[in-house]
């Protein structure tokens, strides 16, 4: 967030405001004159930005959370104090979302731990647009609010969530890779509100399939599906409103021993510039891991491109709508690769190395295995093992070109731990969640 | 004291009153903005306004201004444009090696290890440059900003301006200039000597750089073949004026300087190198005339000015600019000696003695800053300063016993009132500062 008020000279050159503009609110005894354009930076569905100029209000509310309230309306500096202020912000029905500090991903820091009761693992993460935080850890999702200082667990007829994701602020579709069906749990209720299944084979009764990833664009949630016997995958794209089946694309049935044409999506992440989905999905078989990435038009159900990984399969993939590109862990080379969205090539020679690329290909060692690698604005997040690099762009004056540069995180006390197993990203915050852990790791940025 | 009526100001900031003198304020008594019988409406937090107000009539912070961060003070400062006041209450005072404590230390978020900083000659702030990236903090060492270069280990950094800096590295070619906020770059410098096909791709080892003056930059480039000269670089254009002071770099007198510093009142750049191998320290201290490029002094040791202290060459050196004078500390003995650049000879040195203080041990990768008058030593066994008591030097260390352990210092800079520090293997930036608090500490 920008300053707001162009600093000025000097108090004698501040333009005196017309009385007509004060708004004076009287919060339990305690007078506040303001100005309506201060309220408006409340957002358009508050309270406080309703109140008309020239009149006066009272509110049952303690004047000290007021006043800090309307000090970061004024100055838009992040409060000290976010979690006293967040029932201020539910009362003037403010956007949470707006206490939290801009995401400077320089300043990352590993900032809180949130432990999780009971002794299943953390078992998958999620991030909802209001900041708030859900944790899987066995059957149950905890939700922790925007500030991180109040929790709420649910229980899910899951044994294991693997999937999860946060569809609105309250609901959130979670998924497992042995247990069919995805469940959409409504948290404030905590109760499961529907559940959205798919069979290959509708007519001959059989069984319901597992869940392998799930994903959404503004439109549709997106679910890659596999048939409990493994012969059978797609990904079928949900209504995100009515949660009715749209259609079915990616449909593969295995006929035979090629294993290599049924491999279903573990990965299904939404490019919003370019309207399309990319779905990832790799299997180890005998001749090493092989894998596919395919963009698919949503629209006409077709596929726009797909490349087969057979040389340094991804160990992970995705795409970054910021620098339009898609960027990759080569499994065996550990390295950072990336391809542009707008000059898609084919094979492993069209991805281009970010490394020095001299680390030894196929000496039998799986650098590579087990990294994540995410994106988030302008950065590309790569997990190693219990380590995240961070890659950022710089460009360069003269010719206009872009390097993509790698960037440590954290402090020597940061490094080590258990190997990560998810990063997911929000507001001004990374979340981790590493193997075998009961608490979810908070990185925030911190002004 | 009564004041006059017509120079009282009235103040509506927020809903809460306010009435001060226009004295205070630092307004014309007739100030037509100001003169209002009905008082003056702010949209402004009071409890700030307050304690702005309060900071203005005494020139002293209140102690309750630590219930808010330092950045929300500084920000209301410049929103009221009276932060050069809010500066001088909140700066320390003038820095004083005898009366020094560690203030804070700075720790960027990631990969803080320092490879190099910066300070403001002025206002204390400080740029480092850790793992490619430079964080800078302001006067009141809040980060204002992190940006990453192309660059993965910078080894030289320097302010071009309040907002440019000039980046080299040893691993990558080239002089770099980068705009601290945005992290855009602005261009880049190279060596090329169209004669001598050897130089290409040639690395900065070090950068001179006063700002707020019209004066070139210098930096010593060294191309892959050792070879290695000084070039002075415009400011506006980012072009090379001139070069001068190449050497073959084929032995340690002629290997490029790792100290750099200009000294625009009498138009000379300092330069010297030191390098340590079996046999102890050897090096060189140039002086170059800027303009004309001819060298008007040098000393090369061991060996070169031979002199009273032969086998005792010099660990580090670096010179004094406002009072134009080179200071060294030996290797072997740990003294150090300081030589007047009004009368440099074949050996101009005068070694600093104080009965009081004997040296444990020697210079053995000491770092020598002179600041503020005084000069500052780094040795294994803790920081000494070296000031001036009628004509005389005397010795004291800035540091306890426990702040050594922390580590040999690497690194030294002052500005401001401040003196900036990083040590082996340390994350972070130490901050010292002199304060005119007592530190009392409750002993029940």
């Amino acid at each position: 967030m920008a300053h707001r008020s162009s600093p000025a000279s000097g108090v004698e050159s501040q333009p005196s405001i017309p009385s007509s503009s004060i708004v004076s609110i009287n919060v339990s005894g305690e007078l506040f004159q303001t100005t309506t354009q201060t309220l408006s930076f409340s957002g358009a569905g508050s309270v406080l930005a309703a109140l008309p100029a020239g009149s006066l209000s009272f509110f049952d509310r303690d004047p000290a959370l007021f006043s800090s309230l309307l000090a970061f309306l004024r100055s838009s500096l992040p409060p000290a104090n976010p979690q006293d202020l967040l029932p201020e912000l539910l009362f003037f029905r403010i956007d949470p979302l707006l206490l939290l500090p801009k995401f400077d991903p320089f300043s990352l820091q590993r900032s809180i731990l949130l432990p999780l009761h009971g002794r299943d693992h953390l078992s998958a993460l999620a991030t909802a647009a209001g900041g708030s935080v859900h944790a899987a850890h066995g059957g149950k999702i905890t939700t922790f609010d925007s500030t991180l200082a109040r929790r709420d667990t649910v229980l899910t007829p899951l044994p294991v969530i693997d999937s999860l994701l946060s569809v609105s602020c309250s609901l959130i579709a979670a998924g497992a890779s042995d247990f069919p069906s995805v469940h959409l749990v409504d948290i404030p209720s905590g109760r499961v509100s529907q559940t959205l299944a798919w069979s290959p084979y509708p007519l001959n009764a059989s069984p319901p399939a597992i869940v392998q990833a799930i994903g959404s664009s503004p439109e549709h949630l997106f679910a890659s599906f596999e048939s409990p016997r493994r012969t059978a995958s797609a990904i079928v794209v949900f209504d995100l409103n009515t949660f009715a089946p749209v259609t079915e694309i990616a449909r593969r049935e295995i006929y035979g021993a090629e294993l290599d044409s049924a491999i279903p999506a573990t990965k299904l992440k939404w490019v919003e510039s370019f309207n399309l989905l990319m779905a990832a999905g790799s299997h180890a078989g005998p001749s090493g891991l092989t894998g596919n990435i395919r963009l698919w038009d949503v629209r006409s159900g077709g596929s726009v491109w797909e490349t087969a990984e057979k040389v340094d399969c991804f160990a992970d993939v995705t795409p970054c709508d910021h620098l339009s590109a898609i960027f990759k862990v080569g499994v065996h080379s550990g390295e950072v690769f990336v391809m542009d969205l707008r000059k898609m090539g084919d094979g492993h020679s069209a991805w281009m190395c970010l490394g020095d690329g001299r680390k030894a290909m196929g000496n039998g060692k799986k650098e590579g295995s087990g990294c994540r690698i995410e994106s988030y604005e302008n950065q590309v997040f790569v997990s190693r093992g219990g380590e995240v690099e961070m890659w950022s762009s710089v460009s360069m004056a003269g010719a206009g070109e872009k390097v993509m540069k790698r960037n440590l995180m954290g402090r020597a006390k940061d490094a080590g731990g258990n190997r990560i197993v998810q990063m997911v990203f929000g507001g001004n915050r990374m979340v981790v969640a590493r193997k075998d852990e009961h608490c979810v790791e908070v990185w925030e940025s911190l002004r | 004291m009564v004041q006059e009526m017509d120079s009282r100001v009235k103040f509506n900031v927020g809903g809460k009153l306010f009435e001060t003198t226009s004295a205070t304020i630092g307004t014309a008594s007739g100030d037509a903005a100001v003169q209002h019988h009905e008082p003056l409406f702010i949209d402004r937090d009071p409890e700030l306004f307050s304690l702005l107000l309060s900071t203005l009539r005494s020139d002293r912070l209140p102690s309750t201004a630590t219930r808010f961060p330092k950045r929300a003070l500084v920000e209301e400062a410049i929103y009221y444009g009276v932060a050069p006041r809010l500066r001088s209450a909140m700066a320390p005072p003038p820095f004083l090696g005898i009366n020094a404590t560690l203030a804070t230390t700075i720790l960027p978020a990631s990969h803080a290890l320092p490879t190099a900083i910066a300070p403001g000659s002025h206002d204390g702030s400080l740029w480092i440059a850790h793992g490619g990236q430079i964080s800078s903090y302001d006067w009141s060492l809040t980060h204002s900003s992190t940006i990453r270069t192309h660059l993965d280990d910078i080894t030289s950094l320097r302010r071009l301006s309040p907002v440019v800096a000039a980046v080299g590295s040893v691993d990558s070619p080239g002089l770099h200039f980068y705009e601290i906020s945005s992290g855009s770059h602005h261009g880049s410098t190279h060596w090329s000597d169209p004669s001598d096909l050897r130089v290409y791709k040639a690395w900065v080892t070090a950068i001179a750089s006063d700002v707020d003056t019209t004066n070139p930059i210098f930096a010593v480039f060294e191309a892959p073949h050792r070879e290695n000269c000084i070039m002075a670089v415009d400011r506006a254009t980012l072009q090379v004026v001139a070069q001068f002071g190449r050497l073959s770099g084929s032995s340690s007198k002629m290997a490029p300087a790792r100290r750099l510093t200009h000294l625009p009142d009498r138009g000379l750049v300092f330069a010297s190198a030191v390098s340590s191998g079996a046999f102890g320290y050897s090096g060189y201290m140039r002086l170059w005339d800027a303009r004309s490029g001819a060298m008007v002094w040098e000393t090369c040791e061991p060996g070169g000015s031979g002199g009273r202290r032969f086998g005792d060459s010099f660990a580090d050196a670096d010179v004094d600019v406002e009072e134009g004078a080179i200071y060294k500390v030996c290797w072997k003995s740990g003294d150090v000696a300081m030589a007047d650049m009004r009368k440099l000879g074949d050996d101009p040195w005068a070694y600093l003695e104080d009965p009081g203080v004997r040296n444990l041990a020697g210079g053995e990768g000491s770092f020598l800053h002179c600041f503020k008058e005084q000069v500052f030593v780094g040795k294994a066994e803790g920081l000494e300063v070296w000031s001036q008591l009628d004509g005389q030097f005397r010795r004291n260390y800035v540091d306890a016993k426990e702040d050594a352990i922390r580590g040999t210092i690497t690194r030294m800079e002052g500005g401001g009132n401040r003196l900036f520090l990083s040590r082996e293997g340390m994350e972070g930036v130490e901050v010292w500062e002199s304060s005119d608090f007592s530190g009392a500490i409750a002993a029940c």
